[in-house]
């Protein structure tokens, strides 16, 4: 267990100073792969562990909590230093404040030795390392021909990659060790350690824009940082230990417990990018695409809604709860707006991710057993399908120079495997029997007796289903004969996009074992298990999702559809109908005194409604409401 | 049924629409009129044709699938009319595509238009049988008695 | 399993039939509304039969995959609701059924098909919400989404979910593509850019597609029996109320543009919808 831990959490940030250091080509994307693969293999190993505890006492014979504070200190006044350096105020005040009240936690509040586990690993913790490990790693391995490319079009002189794979492969490292401490000081460490990351990463390309981008990151990820130390402060006054699991299970009905429950539910709304700090999350799109691609997909946000997720049962019953679901609710709702009303590529997918994620968080409001299996679920499939859509896109972007949607109009002609892949991407977001599907299915059947927030998430998911299907339709948007000629990229490249996108198919055909062997012993004794699973049917009480039934059926229709396609490459091609005066270039027709005139169609934004320099504002400040009710809730 | 106007004075249009009128009432056949040379089995030219509307007219035709029928309106349709010596005109609609139905008439009556347009449905049927008997055999098993 | 064996049966080949002759009385009640004759009441099936055998042609091939998979997607959805199964799942097929008409219509450049998929998703974008909510009521009156459970349930629901009702008229009308709310294509052509949404299918995929509609009328009308499902005579009734006043009411309304569809059946529908919740929730 020591050993696998160890290789989960430090072995990737020592892996990491070697590629920083060997700055040959080669060697560190030797390592990049094989530190990749030793953490898939480790994940793996992991599984039939579960669940243990253990503390180390004492590292290279130095005490394990010596070297924690050293640490936590060391990261706040990098954090301080980046704030000097960009000259921020609001960075620099708040890491002073951070370090202040961690000293004063450190040196004076916290007393004597803890006899708790540092590190506790059960299954939801081995789904977030899977996730992390597998999504993450072929992520990086994606990256390696990308970044390649990307500082060949940018032109730079001295590769910035031993730098950037640093960053990356610490962000994985930083990522586990979130998931799997249980120690709340480790657990802010890290929380810590992943902000700096992103910020890392967000600047890394030295632009004026990154740099801002990266800095409005840093401070708002700050906010989180100081809301959940400030949180942490308040726990150990009350109940004098930083214990998680006891945190969780105290059942302590005192104000300053609810306040600071209320605080760290703050700190994950911030690492999340809900509203109204979704402008980090967009801003990261600056960023190299597998940066954003690790962003979204299985690090980062995906922080606050594990760490919300384990709150979960602590803030059972509360009126907190309920604040979460409707504050979760409403930026699934207004995030999907704000997609509609996007033309670019990369910002869809941003808002489709804070959209999801703020269904995830409804689901953990909502507290009942069916909404929490919903939220795990979401969190898996979410990261595979939104990892897919990225690297598509990052590969789209670099070979049409544009991340623009109406640009990717009949990319079918061009990249042919490329579109087919993202139009699977899409349709794994938004259709039965795909998982994430499957957790909505649960989330909304869950969120049903609570008004506000199924009428929020029903408006959510139509115009989900909007800003998606167009996305994939116009990728196929040509006329074409049924011959192609398939696009050529690097082997890596199409590992990543293969893996991930048979990976999905086949996590969604298992959701129903995975449901069983995985998700039942989280619920442990906090919830009751409602669903069975027997035949791959998902049922209870209220509902049934028959998984295994309905994938056979889509297989067999699928293999008939394409067989239908098959034959219909036989048939006759016909231009598309333009009143008769078409010609042979599908989207030119003869005008008057026969000049060739270009037919064209953009999609509906609708930016009159769903804009978003129309919308933004308001939204912001209903979030602001929203949170000052989540935070004065708990008083 | 598709309905194209080549280049008609507007009097066979109107007596076309006509038919769609309760009076006429060309529904009772089952058949309306669409916009678009997709869905349609006849087309229904009025007019006489010109270089500039020749290719419309080639295009629209072309862009029906098989099997379709031709029914051409009105002495302008028929042979060019009375605009038969114009420099523009070309002449009657079969000089561009093959028409199987002529209906005579300046302007045609709606009767007559009815009459043509049923004319053209039995006319279907047996290109239906032609066409049927020259696709492959495995999609034989379409074929539908008439 | 014989009665699964049944049900199976009866949603693949019993409901195209149905819907393909409600279809048929459609067209004939509307001629007669508008003082004439009107069709054979067999003259869906000529038409479908017509166009199954006509030529192949397509302007991207993947129209023959999304007319395929809309009529699957159609046809499990029925299979579902007549194996009495969750009724958010069948919801969900349905819109996936949806989805791939537009992508279809998509993967065509012509403007007329651009157009009329985009209307179509304003359209998805007005019902389906109200779908949900109408589902979700039936949840909190009754605790359950399995139909079954609504077929043992001991009174009409219509009583309990009178707005809903109305909510979910909103919704079948834009799924009949009757007016007000045909913005995507119609089956009247006087009122139609070229044929919208379908502008570009041809031939057995314009069937297919026929077909899936003939599936989706059935499923929403199914809905629509829920209302009163303690008896045959009243299911009936009701739907055929319903379906008539449909008819008269696409008949006397004219085309409106997206902007009011939406404005009009968020605020009403919503609203609608939002009382009875209250409503159920209080009582």
């Amino acid at each position: 267990m020591a050993e696998l831990s160890f290789l989960l959490v430090v072995f990737p940030m020592l892996a990491a100073c070697s590629c920083f250091l060997m700055r040959h080509n080669t060697i560190y994307s030797l390592i990049v792969i094989i530190s990749g693969g030793l953490l898939i293999g480790s994940a793996i190993l992991l599984i039939p562990l579960v669940p243990f505890s253990f503390s180390p006492k004492s590292f290279l014979g130095i005490n394990i909590h010596e070297i924690l504070t050293a640490a936590d200190f060391l990261l706040l006044f990098i954090i301080l230093y980046f704030g000097v350096k960009y000259k921020n105020w609001l960075i620099n005040s708040l890491a002073i404040f951070q370090i202040v009240l961690l000293g004063y936690l450190e040196f004076f509040l916290i007393n004597g030795s803890e006899t708790y586990p540092i590190i506790y690993c059960d299954n939801l913790s081995l789904i977030m390392v899977l996730i992390i490990c597998v999504v993450g790693s072929i992520i990086c391995v994606q990256a390696l021909p990308y970044m390649k490319k990307h500082e060949t079009h940018l032109k730079i002189g001295v590769s910035r990659q031993p730098h950037f794979f640093f960053v990356m492969i610490l962000f994985l490292g930083a990522m586990n060790g979130v998931v799997l401490s249980n120690d709340m000081i480790l657990f802010y460490f890290f929380f810590e350690l992943t902000t700096v990351c992103s910020f890392l990463l967000i600047g890394h390309d030295k632009t004026e824009r990154a740099t801002k981008n990266a800095v409005r990151a840093l401070w708002m990820n700050s906010l989180g940082g100081a809301a959940f130390i400030t949180a942490l402060v308040f726990i150990y006054t009350r109940l004098g230990t930083l214990d998680m699991q006891y945190i969780i299970h105290a059942d302590s009905k005192s104000q300053l417990v609810i306040l600071s429950m209320a605080l760290l539910c703050f700190a994950a709304f911030t690492k999340s990018a809900q509203f109204p700090f979704q402008s980090w999350l967009l801003g990261a799109m600056i960023a190299p695409t597998p940066v954003s691609a690790l962003l979204h997909s299985s690090t980062m946000v995906k922080v606050g809604v594990y760490l919300a997720l384990r709150l979960a049962p602590a803030i059972e019953g509360l009126f907190l709860t309920q604040c979460v679901t409707i504050f979760g609710a409403f930026t699934f709702l207004f995030a999907a707006a704000l997609a509609v009303g996007q033309s670019n590529g990369k910002k869809v997918l941003a808002y489709s991710t804070i959209s999801n994620l703020g269904l995830i968080f409804a689901c953990v409001g909502l507290n009942t057993p069916e909404s929490i299996a919903a939220a795990i679920i979401l969190i898996i499939f979410h990261a595979v399908s939104k990892a897919l859509l990225f690297l598509c896109v990052g590969t789209i972007e670099q070979h049409i120079e544009s991340r623009n949607i109406e640009d990717m109009r009949g990319l079918y002609t061009k990249m042919p495997l490329t579109a087919l892949i993202s139009v699977m991407g899409v349709i794994t977001m938004i259709m039965p029997p795909f998982g994430l599907l499957l957790g909505k299915w649960m989330a909304m059947e869950a969120a049903s007796s609570f008004l506000c927030g199924i009428v929020m998430i029903a408006m959510g998911s139509a115009l989900t289903v909007m800003y998606w299907a167009r996305w994939a339709g116009i990728l196929m948007s040509d006329p074409f004969a049924g011959k192609f000629k398939l696009e050529k990229q690097p082997v890596l490249t199409w590992a990543a996009l293969f893996s991930l996108c048979i990976g999905v198919g086949v996590l969604s055909l298992l959701s129903p074992w995975i449901y069983r062997w995985c998700i039942i012993p989280i619920m442990g004794s906090d919830y009751l298990a409602s669903y069975s699973t027997d035949y791959g049917i998902f049922e209870n009480a209220f509902g049934v999702f028959a998984v295994l039934p309905l994938s056979l059926v889509a297989v067999a229709g699928f293999i008939i559809a394409i067989l239908a396609v098959k034959s219909a490459t036989h048939s006759r091609i016909t231009m598309p109908y333009l009143s008769g005066l078409q010609t042979e270039e599908p989207r030119v027709f003869k005008g008057p005194m026969n000049r060739l005139i270009t037919a064209e169609a953009g999609n509906y934004y609708l930016s009159s409604i769903f804009g978003e320099d129309k919308l933004t504002p308001w939204i912001n400040l209903g979030a602001v409401i929203l949170l000052t009710l989540v935070i004065g809730g708990a008083l | 049924m598709l309905h194209f106007d080549c280049g008609s004075c507007n009097g066979c249009d109107i007596e076309t629409l006509a038919c769609l009128t309760p009076v006429y009432d060309i529904e009772r056949f089952g058949v309306i009129n669409v916009g678009n040379p997709m869905h349609a089995d006849i087309l229904l030219v009025t007019g006489t044709v010109n270089p500039r509307n020749k290719k419309v007219l080639v295009n629209l035709y072309d862009q029906m699938p098989n099997p379709k029928v031709v029914v051409a309106i009105g002495s302008c349709g028929l042979s060019g009319g009375i605009f038969k010596d114009a420099y523009n005109v070309l002449g009657g609609i079969d000089k561009v595509i093959p028409v199987d139905v002529y209906v005579p008439g300046c302007p045609a009556k709606p009767e007559a238009i009815i009459d043509g347009v049923v004319m053209a449905l039995k006319k279907y049927e047996v290109i239906k049988k032609k066409h049927s008997d020259s696709v492959p055999s495995r999609m034989k098993w379409r074929k539908i008695a008439p | 399993m014989r009665e699964t064996l049944l049900a199976i049966f009866i949603g693949l080949f019993a409901t195209p039939l149905l819907g393909g002759l409600i279809n048929g009385l459609d067209r004939i009640i509307t001629a007669r509304l508008q003082g004439r004759i009107g069709p054979p009441v067999w003259q869906p099936f000529y038409d479908v039969i017509k166009l199954l055998s006509k030529e192949k042609m397509v302007v991207n091939v993947w129209q023959a995959f999304c007319a395929y998979a809309y009529l699957s997607a159609a046809a499990i959805s029925v299979v579902l609701f007549f194996l009495k199964s969750d009724l958010l799942l069948i919801l969900f097929i349905q819109a996936v059924g949806a989805v791939f008409v537009v992508i279809g219509a998509l993967s065509s450049t012509s403007p007329f098909s651009q157009v009329g998929a985009h209307r179509e998703l304003l359209q998805i974008l007005s019902y389906e919400p109200l779908l949900i909510l109408v589902v979700a009521g039936i949840y909190l009156e009754i605790g359950s989404f399995k139909i079954d459970d609504i077929y043992a349930w001991g009174q009409p629901l219509i009583f309990k979910l009178p707005f809903l009702f109305i909510a979910l008229g909103y919704a079948l009308t834009i799924k009949l593509r009757k007016s007000p709310f045909d913005l995507s294509t119609s089956h009247h052509g006087h009122q139609e850019i070229v044929k919208g949404v379908l502008t570009d299918y041809s031939g057995p995929f314009l069937a297919l597609i026929e077909i899936g509609h003939w599936y989706d009328i059935i499923l929403i009308l199914g809905l629509c029996s829920l209302f009163w499902a303690t008896g045959w005579i009243g299911m009936i009734i009701l739907v055929a109320i319903t379906y008539f006043i449909e008819i008269l009411i696409d008949n006397v309304t004219a085309r409106m543009t997206w902007r009011w569809m939406i404005g009009y059946v968020w605020a009403m529908g919503l609203t609608l919808s939002i009382v009875n919740l209250i409503w159920i929730n209080l009582a």
